[in-house]
């Protein structure tokens, strides 16, 4: 029995190039992922790194707040303290804790432990809760100090330490923003070369369509689509890769109260990944030039 | 050439409804100084055959290529298809190679593909869906005598068959027009024969074939119209 004419056989799949047919993927292309794949997983293990650092100093409060103390024979001075430093630059408010509500906090903190609330407030000194808006205003912490020492009071060094620390994540995230910038540039490099390389093995077939009449989309379509999908690809590649590292440190981080979550890294991953892919093919086909071109 | 004051109008003729193609004081001029082609006038009416003869470097490739946009005129009027190729649009331009079918000299072929995917491409740039292009490609290749070799690679065809494979896929979309440049160069004569036989028949049936040749031999058993070009200009002046 004759097949039908129209039959294709099953064993042989016509693949027409153009329009939103991808090339075969080949070495070059799984070279160009897994180079895509290594700096992306770079830059996701740097952004979970300073996602772990954010928690681990409490960068998700909207703002940093310090805490001053001042001894319980020096109560009456409370109130001027209070007053001179809400006067500083760099602090938006001072609040005062009375003793009863910093001996309820701390009897929740110690695990609601049948702890006296009216007889440890009596032991406890005068707290104030200062709410810095400008962490990076020189002198700023000295000041708090200098202001603290004049009443005899003294300031949580352990909050300036994070406050510090605050800062300079500030600074570490800006600079991860930069190598995230430059990381990208060179993959679109990388996934734009690969590309090229694709481009001159097919420039017949790319000469050929536009003889035919091709529209430039449909000439081009396949190697945008390319780009984009080795871009997807490597990301996704590079975050369940993620999983090994976060696993891996889970017993540190446990330790320190970090609980990191890769799931929030997928979609930047993802559509940074396809957006640097998409970059590279247009850079790649701008100059997509064949003999008897349409151009004059 | 009218005068009117100081300005000069050259006035070309409004192409005729059956004239195919029409050229009037043709020149095309390379960017390097060469002239290719100068002061070619003729007019080229559908449905006929053309053989385009010269030697080489005669101007024929060049004429061809102008035909489907691939270059522009230097200068004169050059009308194809009822478009005007001075000002030619892009997305005119495409459309007209949408029209028209090509048999180049080299075939350019696409090696990595199969006989089928060859064939199947200007229809695929068409936007032609799988269930109509699959029995159109076929009944081509069944045309050219080629219905057993689908799945087969050009590099696994003799010389003929490849020909035969640019044929096939120079009229796969029922084009007005043919233009073949030296389809049978490679060939030998039995061969050669058969590829113009094909052409002969496509002309049969209406389209029009204009082909750059140098087997003048050919004629005796094909006879069309010959349109001579020596040097970039037509032997024996404008021809009608």
């Amino acid at each position: 029995m004759g097949k039908k004419v129209n039959e294709v056989p099953d064993q042989i799949d016509p693949r027409l190039p153009g329009g939103f047919q991808l090339p075969p993927f080949g070495i070059h292309q799984f070279l160009a992922l897994i180079i895509v794949c290594v700096a992306l997983w770079a830059l996701g293990s740097v952004w979970l790194g300073l996602q772990g650092a954010q928690q681990w100093v409490g960068s998700w409060q909207e703002s940093v707040q310090l805490h001053v103390y001042l001894p319980v024979e020096k109560g009456d001075d409370i109130k001027e303290l209070n007053e001179r430093l809400a006067s500083l630059d760099g602090i938006s408010s001072v609040r005062q804790i009375s003793r009863e509500e910093a001996a309820v906090w701390m009897k929740g903190w110690l695990g609601d432990t049948a702890l006296n609330v009216s007889e440890f407030s009596r032991r406890l000194p005068e707290s104030l809760e200062l709410t810095l808006s400008d962490t990076e205003h020189e002198f700023l912490f000295s000041d708090i100090r200098d202001e603290a020492a004049r009443f005899g009071a003294a300031v949580n060094e352990d909050e300036i330490q994070m406050a510090n620390a605050h800062q300079l994540l500030h600074s570490i995230q800006n600079l991860a923003w930069f190598a995230t910038l430059v990381i990208a540039l060179a993959m679109a490099m990388i996934v734009s070369n690969t590309l090229r390389m694709i481009l001159l093995a097919r420039a017949d077939e790319v000469h050929l369509m536009r003889l035919l009449g091709a529209k430039e989309w449909f000439v081009r379509m396949p190697f945008i689509l390319e780009g984009a999908l080795l871009g997807s690809g490597a990301a996704i590649l590079a975050w369940v890769l993620l999983w090994p590292l976060v696993l891996g440190i889970s017993g540190w981080t446990d330790g320190l109260s970090i609980d990191l979550h890769p799931f929030a890294l997928l979609l930047p991953l993802l559509a940074g990944g396809a957006v640097v892919g998409c970059l590279g093919a247009v850079v790649a086909t701008a100059r997509l030039v064949s003999p008897d071109s349409v151009d004059k | 050439m009218l005068t009117a004051g100081h300005l000069m109008v050259t006035v070309f003729p409004m192409p005729d409804r059956n004239t195919l193609i029409e050229m009037q004081q043709l020149m095309l001029r390379y960017p390097t100084g060469k002239v290719a082609l100068s002061g070619v006038s003729l007019a080229i009416a559908k449905g006929s055959f053309i053989y385009l003869t010269g030697e080489s470097g005669a101007g024929k490739s060049s004429l061809l290529r102008m035909f489907y946009g691939g270059l522009r005129p230097t200068s004169g009027q050059l009308s194809v298809q009822q478009w005007d190729m001075r000002g030619v649009s892009e997305g005119d331009v495409r459309e007209l190679r949408q029209r028209t079918g090509i048999i180049f000299q080299d075939h350019k072929l696409l090696f990595s593909r199969t006989v089928f995917e060859n064939v199947a491409l200007p229809l695929r740039v068409q936007g032609w869906e799988k269930d109509r292009l699959v029995p159109r490609a076929r009944k081509v290749l069944e045309f050219v005598g080629l219905d057993d070799r689908l799945w087969s690679y050009p590099e696994a065809l003799s010389g003929g068959e490849q020909q035969r494979v640019a044929i096939a896929r120079a009229m796969v979309t029922n084009p007005a027009v043919i233009l073949a440049d030296e389809p049978t160069g490679n060939l030998d004569e039995d061969t050669a024969r058969r590829v113009l036989d094909l052409l002969m028949t496509l002309n049969s049936n209406g389209t029009t074939v204009i082909m750059a040749t140098h087997d003048l031999h050919l004629l005796t058993s094909h006879p069309g119209r010959v349109i001579q070009l020596h040097q970039g200009s037509l032997v024996g002046g404008s021809h009608g």
